[in-house]
């Protein structure tokens, strides 16, 4: 028995060097609710169970539903575009995104679009930094993408594949994000 | 007889965690937690009959009850972020 108890204690540090190599956040999420049942398993074991339930409903559930509320909201690049160009120039688009996501995809950040009617309502929403990046179509084969997050441009400039009809014009570096 | 199911128990405890080692889909992880959460509660059932002790039996029991809530949520948000493309 007291060797049992031995080695289902080592699993709580095995379970949190666990958490800590993970690099994808959802992964390591899922990661800390298994690290939550040993920690609830762990402590029962040695004679806590009110600590062990505590751990079993507050660990495994709320810490991992606010960590991912956490980090869904703040891995996403949000890229703003008109609906006239999601229209009519869909499928480039669909191409920028598809690159965009590979390349970001590697950083683990996602992309969503955002929809603006008109040209100056996308302007502002750029310079409110409602949107992290826009897209622009004022030629025909062209398309302008507009950051004002450094990081982001960085990122794009280093792994952007170059047969990619793409410029990038960093407006202002405001902050980090 | 009951210490060595628990050694078993302990045993088949270590397979989920070695997949979380690996590299693979993420849904191998989430099956991985949902079979540690199952296993702990288990675990910490027979040691309750072990000892004799109630409390911990019903430790176990809410865990094995209540603590698959996580795992629903968690696994609705990689389902959505699945459908919105990676």
């Amino acid at each position: 028995m007291d060797n049992s108890l031995v080695l289902l204690t080592a699993l709580l540090p095995l379970a949190a060097g666990l958490v800590v190599v993970q690099t994808n956040p959802y992964r390591a999420l899922v990661v800390r609710g298994i690290l939550g049942s040993v920690a609830a398993l762990v402590y029962a074991l040695l004679g806590a169970a009110d600590v062990a339930l505590t751990e079993a409903l507050v660990g495994t559930l709320l810490a991992v539903i606010l960590y991912a509320v956490a980090v869904r909201s703040s891995l996403v690049v949000r890229l703003g575009v008109l609906a006239v160009d999601l229209d009519r120039r869909a499928g480039d688009l669909q191409t920028l995104m598809t690159a965009l996501r590979r390349v970001l995809g590697q950083q683990y950040v996602q992309v969503e679009w955002v929809t603006y009617g008109e040209t100056t309502e996308l302007a502002q929403a750029l310079a409110d930094q409602k949107v992290h990046a826009i897209c622009t179509c004022p030629e025909p084969t062209l398309i302008h993408t507009t950051t004002q997050v450094h990081r982001l441009y960085e990122i794009l400039q280093r792994e952007w594949p170059t047969p990619m009809t793409v410029v990038y014009q960093p407006v202002a570096i405001q902050g980090g994000h | 007889m009951l210490t060595g199911v628990l050694w078993g128990m302990i045993g088949v405890f270590l397979i989920p965690l070695y997949q979380t080692t690996r590299r693979g889909d993420i849904w191998e992880t989430m099956l991985a937690l949902s079979s540690v959460a199952t296993k702990s509660s288990l675990i910490m059932v027979l040691v309750s009959v072990m000892r004799d002790d109630w409390m911990m039996g019903l430790v176990g029991v809410i865990t094995l009850s209540v603590g698959n809530a996580g795992f629903m949520l968690l696994a609705h948000l990689l389902r959505r972020m699945a459908q919105t493309g990676r």
